[in-house]
Order: structure tokens, then sequence, then C-alpha cells
């Protein structure tokens, strides 16, 4: 078997000077850095955010969390076509027509009954294409960035249930 | 420059019928003959006035009567770049299309090849390490190709149990988009313009 | 394997198979490290210290993409994209936003086209102070990683405001981009190149003139300008190596051919053309260059929409298009191939790393195990990219 020689052999031979100039370069250029490391030391202020006690505000355009305003959905099932994943599950029936006319907060009318709505934040990517196709504009992503739960199958949120219904008043304004 | 370059071909490596498609939206390319394909790489390689000496992408693309091949060309010396054909028959697993591996022309083959052959299953005759890259080197199947279905288990290990999959949820997702074909059906017929549609139940889980 | 003493003498006699064993080491660079930048395993064959060969597996990120993408739609496809190098998102999704726009012809808005190269600038500034604060941990200075990243706060904050994310945007959009940029975010920026730029020069100073880094990094893992064309090297990779090769000045695209900016080259200051030490000083020489790149932005940014017309349902005609970007880590292309219906036929990405990680068997023989960590540190793999 050949041996293979260190590529690295390319410097010139040592000669004292070399050898003394090598050590001033190194203790030069470590002080250089070290100087630098001190003045981060004392001149500057601390920057860390100290969580779970101070708690950062995120921007109102964040993508965390989705809310589901179900009152105001009409049904139209874009957002479960846009959706890439397909982590929207929509189930609705159509209203008889002798039931009382019902319009959303913006004045379009609902034909449809949401039976069930339901979105898996596990498998949702968070990438936003829903909220910019649903046409009543219901569907929006919240700042709450703190819904680790236990089970997976807890992170399929229901939206018609009363407890998430119960958010209404905290998000929509 | 397509042409010029066919006719170059021709010229140099008789009997590889280079010709080019033309195309009004995108790129143009040229197609060879497959058996041919290391010395029109050559060719490539070496005449003067294009010297392509830089190989970007060996891709396969699947359709239902054959299987095209892609090599995209670049020179960095003269700054072009072109798009090379090959059509090869499907085959099937136990008798893949053959073809010649171009790693001795440029380097950067080596890997491509692999890959193509990992995802697509083309076998490249004269490679010098010819196993799968991505995908696990005992693994069944070629996952780019149409009619790929994945196998049941992997070294005793189930690959889709069914237990932490969501097929119902998955299947309604594929569902809905197939359905709804078209997009007026469903962004127009709620509005108050009268063009309601009926709609009945759409399942999900 | 069998060696037997004999009991009358005190030498060991070896048998026929010992005297055969090979005496290479193989040692596995394994997916779990903390240098290989992701889950990447070399397997290194080592005669004593020094390298005999690097073989790398690749594969252990495979997530397929190329085939998801034949089942969506095309805005669907952009959150995909980004998870291919999560490092540096928005390039690409300017590559990807780009192959569409040119087979449907839609026409960008100026304001759009500003914002993307605005966007694309500061993430390359982003992506390279990461390799920067990675790759000073990797050689063993633990200080320099979270200066670069206190400075990429300020860029992510930004971005967040604009897109939602900190990490993966979907921002850049078939058309133009999803938000508008204010005129406080742009006051913002401009205060940031200001700063940034005495802050890069101090960075330099302390990680890239430190000799011991010198020592580390000159003359290490040399790529030379025909291996680097053999095997398709491009990016920073290729630019180390001497070539003044930059898809911006080349085959321009975007705004580019407004601006006036240098391609920095590697010029072997250190040790030879081509080292470690080139390619790292090659990215922070570009990471001034995108400062002045972003300067200029800031002045000719224009009013308007930020989106244009693009149909409810894209469907691309079809042909074929092969469309390149100078991302950080190299030229990204995505090879699109449409039969004109709401999917892609077939969407192949060509990504640099991939390309980078084949040239580790060519350069690595006799290089020390540490000379390996530094070699693989300096070509800038993110596994994301590498294995899609």
């Amino acid at each position: 078997m050949e041996t293979i020689h260190l590529k690295k052999n390319i410097e010139p031979a040592l000669t004292f000077g070399q050898w003394l100039k090598n050590i001033y370069e190194a203790v030069k250029t470590t002080a250089i850095g070290m100087g630098i490391t001190f003045k981060y030391v004392w001149g500057r202020d601390v920057v860390t955010i100290e969580y779970p006690e101070v708690r950062e505000e995120l921007p109102a355009n964040s993508r965390s969390r989705l809310y589901n305003d179900a009152e105001n959905c009409i049904s139209c099932l874009q957002c479960a076509v846009a959706c890439p994943v397909d982590c929207i599950y929509i189930s609705a029936i159509k209203r008889p027509t002798d039931a009382p006319k019902i319009k959303t907060k913006d004045g379009t009318p609902i034909r449809l009954d949401l039976k069930q709505y339901t979105i898996d934040t596990a498998l949702c990517c968070y990438c936003g294409l829903c909220t910019t196709v649903c046409p009543t504009e219901c569907l929006t992503h919240t700042t709450d960035y703190e819904f680790a739960s236990y089970t997976l199958s807890a992170m399929k949120y229901d939206y018609l249930a009363p407890d998430i219904r119960a958010w209404r008043t905290r998000i929509v304004k | 420059m397509h042409n010029q370059i066919a006719d170059t071909l021709n010229k140099a490596v008789p009997g590889c019928n280079a010709r080019v498609n033309e195309a009004t939206i995108g790129d143009k390319s040229v197609t060879v003959e497959a058996t041919h394909i290391l010395d029109v790489c050559r060719t490539m390689k070496n005449c003067s006035n294009h010297e392509f000496n830089v190989l970007q992408v060996i891709t396969g693309t699947d359709y239902p009567d054959r299987i095209e091949l892609s090599y995209i060309l670049a020179s960095f010396t003269k700054n072009l770049e072109i798009i090379l054909k090959v059509n090869l028959p499907r085959g099937d697993k136990f008798n893949l299309p053959k073809i010649n591996s171009v790693t001795s022309v440029w380097r950067a083959a080596d890997f491509q090849e692999r890959e193509t052959y990992d995802m697509i299953g083309i076998d490249f005759v004269g490679h010098p390490d010819f196993r799968r890259i991505l995908c696990p080197y005992d693994w069944d199947g070629h996952p780019l190709r149409r009619d790929y279905i994945v196998q049941e288990k992997y070294l005793d290990m189930v690959v889709d149990p069914p237990g932490k999959n969501n097929t119902d949820d998955q299947m309604f997702g594929k569902r809905l988009k197939e359905e709804l074909g078209d997009p007026k059906r469903v962004s127009a017929s709620w509005k108050d313009d009268g063009a309601g549609e009926e709609t009945e139940a759409k399942d999900g889980e | 394997m069998s060696a037997h003493t004999n009991e009358n003498e005190d030498k060991i006699v070896l048998g026929d198979q010992e005297i055969l064993k090979s005496d290479l080491l193989t040692l596995n660079m394994g997916p779990q490290h903390p240098a290989t930048h992701g889950v990447l395993r070399v397997e290194i064959k080592t005669d004593s210290e020094i390298v005999v060969d690097a073989i790398p597996h690749l594969g252990y990120l495979h997530r397929c993409f190329e085939k998801h993408a034949e089942n969506l739609d095309y805005r669907g496809v952009i959150p995909f994209v980004d998870r291919m190098d999560y490092v540096a998102a928005m390039s690409m999704e300017w590559g990807y936003a780009l192959a569409v726009e040119r087979m449907l012809g839609t026409e960008v808005p100026k304001r759009a086209e500003y914002i993307r190269v605005l966007v694309a600038e500061l993430q390359r500034i982003a992506s390279h102070l990461l390799f920067f604060g990675t790759y000073a941990i990797d050689i063993g200075a633990f200080t320099p990683f979270l200066y670069a990243f206190q400075d990429r706060e300020d860029i992510l904050r930004l971005f967040e405001e604009l897109s939602g994310a900190r990490m993966l945007y979907n921002y850049i959009w078939i058309g133009g981009v999803w938000n508008d940029v204010n005129d406080e975010q742009l006051n913002r920026i401009e205060k940031f190149c200001n700063r940034f730029e005495d802050e890069l020069k101090k960075y330099h100073s302390l990680v890239g003139l430190n000799k011991i880094f010198i020592n580390r990094t000159a003359n290490v893992g040399v790529i030379s300008k025909d291996v680097a064309y053999d095997y398709g090297a491009t990016g920073p990779v290729l630019r180390g190596s001497g070539v003044k090769w930059d898809l911006r000045k080349n085959r321009t695209y975007g705004l580019y051919d407004k601006f006036e900016f240098d391609v920095p080259v590697g010029t072997g200051e250190m040790g030879t053309v081509g080292d470690c030490w080139d390619r790292y000083h090659v990215r922070v020489l570009e990471m001034f260059e995108s400062i002045k790149i972003i300067r200029q932005a800031l002045e000719g940014i224009e009013a308007g929409p930020v989106m244009g017309k693009v149909p409810k349902i894209i469907k691309v005609p079809a042909g074929e298009i092969y469309m390149r970007t100078e991302c950080p880590r190299g030229e990204l292309g995505y090879h699109l191939i449409s039969d004109g219906g709401k999917t892609p036929y077939r969407l192949k990405v060509k990504s640099s790393c991939f390309t980078h990680v084949s040239i580790l068997p060519a350069i690595s023989p006799g290089l020390m195990i540490a000379d390996m960590v530094a070699t693989i540190g300096s070509i800038d793999i993110v596994l994301g990219e590498v294995d899609r």
C-alpha cells in the first residue's frame, strides 16, 4: 500500500527570524481579538430576553396558531383547497329554504350550515395560504405560540367546540 | 445556437440524429440518440466554439411511453447553456433501461447519475460507484416513477403503519381537490348575484 | 486473524491472515456530529491520522420534495420550496417564482422587484453570518457565533414583520411579494447597513486575521480551478478558486443589471488559491458587496403595487424551462416541465450543495482529520438542500 503524504507541507523551512515573526504575529492578532471581546464584555447592554418572566411581543401579522371565527364562515371550502398539506377538514350542509336568512358581518349571506370545522395543527405548516384566500377573513393567524400539548390527538382543533369559541372575545376585534 | 450545435453534432458523431425541439415558451432543447451519448458529450466538451465544461444536472422524466433523460450543460467560459435530451424505453423492475455513463467526461456526473438511478431507475453502464444515493442502499423501487407503490416492509419495519398515518383525513383533501375542479363553481356560488349552485354535504372526518 | 506466541522464543509470529490485513482505520464522521452541519455521514478511511479516502453517505434528510411537487398547485409549492435550504429560504422562493413567471409571461411590478432584491441580499448577509459563526465554532472559537447571531436578529426581526415568520417565509409569490414594506422598515434597514459595516470589519479581524485561524485553514482543502469545473462547483466555492463567475452579473435576472457591485474572488492571500481561507474570505467580502447593493436599492425603490396580475388558478402552458439563480451557497436551478395542468409535471431542483458534497472524495486524501472538519465547514452545506 502506498503511503499518503500530508498535503500541507508547502511552507519553506523555518528560520529563527521567521520563528520570532510567527510568535509576534500570533500574539498581536490574538491580542486584537481579545481587545474586541473585552469591549463587548463591558461596553454592550445585555440583549437576552429572560423568558418566561419576560415575553416578547410578536408582530401583529405573525403566523402562529390559527383561529376560525365560525359565526362568519360561509363554508366556501377555499381554505381546504388551498392548504398544501390538506390539514383542514370541513363538513357543511345546505340550509333549507325556509330557514331564516343570516349574513356574515360584512354582508355575505350564509347558505350552508357549518357542521364540522377541524384543523390539525400538528400537520399545519403555518404557511398562511389559507388565510389569504378566505373571502370573509374569518380564518386568521393569531400570535399565540405556546400551545404544546401532551397527545397528538389534542392537536386537532375543533373550532365549533365551546371552549375554542370562547377565544373569540380575545382575538376578534 | 441550437441549430449550430445540432449541425456540429451531426457532422462529428454520425448516427446521433441530433434534432432541435423548438419552443415558443421556455427553453429549446436538442434531442440525440441514446446509443451515442458518450461521443456526443465528448464533442460538446471539446468543441472549441462552445466548450461546455460544466455538467449541471442529469434528470429524468417519466412519460407514459418512454423515459426522457435531460442533460443540462453549461459553459462557464463562453456563458452558454443547453439542454440535451435522450429518450429511453421504460423497462421494468428487472430490466432497467441502459445507457452509457458520462463520468469519464465530467466527474460531476457521478452523483447526478446515482440520483437518477435511485429516483427514476436507469442503469448507467460504466459508472465507477453504482449504488443508490438518497434512498437506503437496499430500498426497493424507484420513487419518481408514476406507478411507484411504496413497499410494505423495510428490514422488519412497517413503512406506513396504519395506526400512525392519517389516511381518512388525507383522502378527504385529495377527494375535495378532484371534485372541485372548476374554481368559479366554488367561489362565485355564495355571492348574491344569483349564481348559486347546489352543494350537498361534503364529508370530512 | 491469529497470532500465536512460540513458547520457546519471545517474538510474536504473525499468522497468514494478519500479514495481509490492511492497516487503514475506518472512522464514521457520523450522522450525529456537531461539525457536519446537519445529518451527513462521511466515512473516513485513515492511515494513522492522515485521511486516505472520504466517502459521503447522503439521504438522512431525504423528503422527496420532487414527488410532492407533482401533486401541489403552483402556489402551494412555495412553502415546500422554503424547506430545502431553510437558512436562505428567500433565495429558494425567488428562483422558483422566476421559473414560473418566465413561463407564464407575467410582469412583476417595479416595487416588488426592488423588494425582492432587498430581501434576497439581506438573506445573503444572514446566511453568510450563519456560515461565519458556525465555521468559527468548528475551528474552535466560540465567541463570534453569538456576535453573528445577534446581527442576524435584526434581519430576522424585519423578516418577521414583513412575512410573519422568522425562518420559512412564504413571502415571494408568483407575480410579486406578499406584503408591502413601509418607510419605517426601510429606515431600519439603512441603519442596520451603517452599523453592520463597521461591525463586520471587527469580526473579520477577530476571526479571519487571527494567526491560529490562518494556520488551521490556509493551504487546507485546496480546490483547483480544473477540479472545480469538472465537479460542477458554483458560488463561493468556485469563486474561492479564482474564477470570476457570478450569475448576478453573467446571466442577470431581477434588477441586478442596474446595480454596481464587484465580484470577490479568492487570490491565495494567506496560502494557495482555493484553500479554505479563500472561501471564507470570499464570503466575508460578499457581505460587503451585499451592503452596497442594499444601499443602492434603498435609494432607487419606487412606489407602486407589490403584486402583479396572476390568474386565480395558475396553469402554466406546456413546455420546459431551466432557471438558475445565485443563492448564498451556490447556483440553484429549477428545471420545470409542465404539461398545461394545474400542477407541475416534473420539478427538478439542482442544488449546489449536492454537487459540493461530491467534491469531498477528491480533495480529502492527504488531509488530517482536523482538516476534514475545516474543509467540510468551508464548503458550507445545508443538508436540507443536499437531500431535498
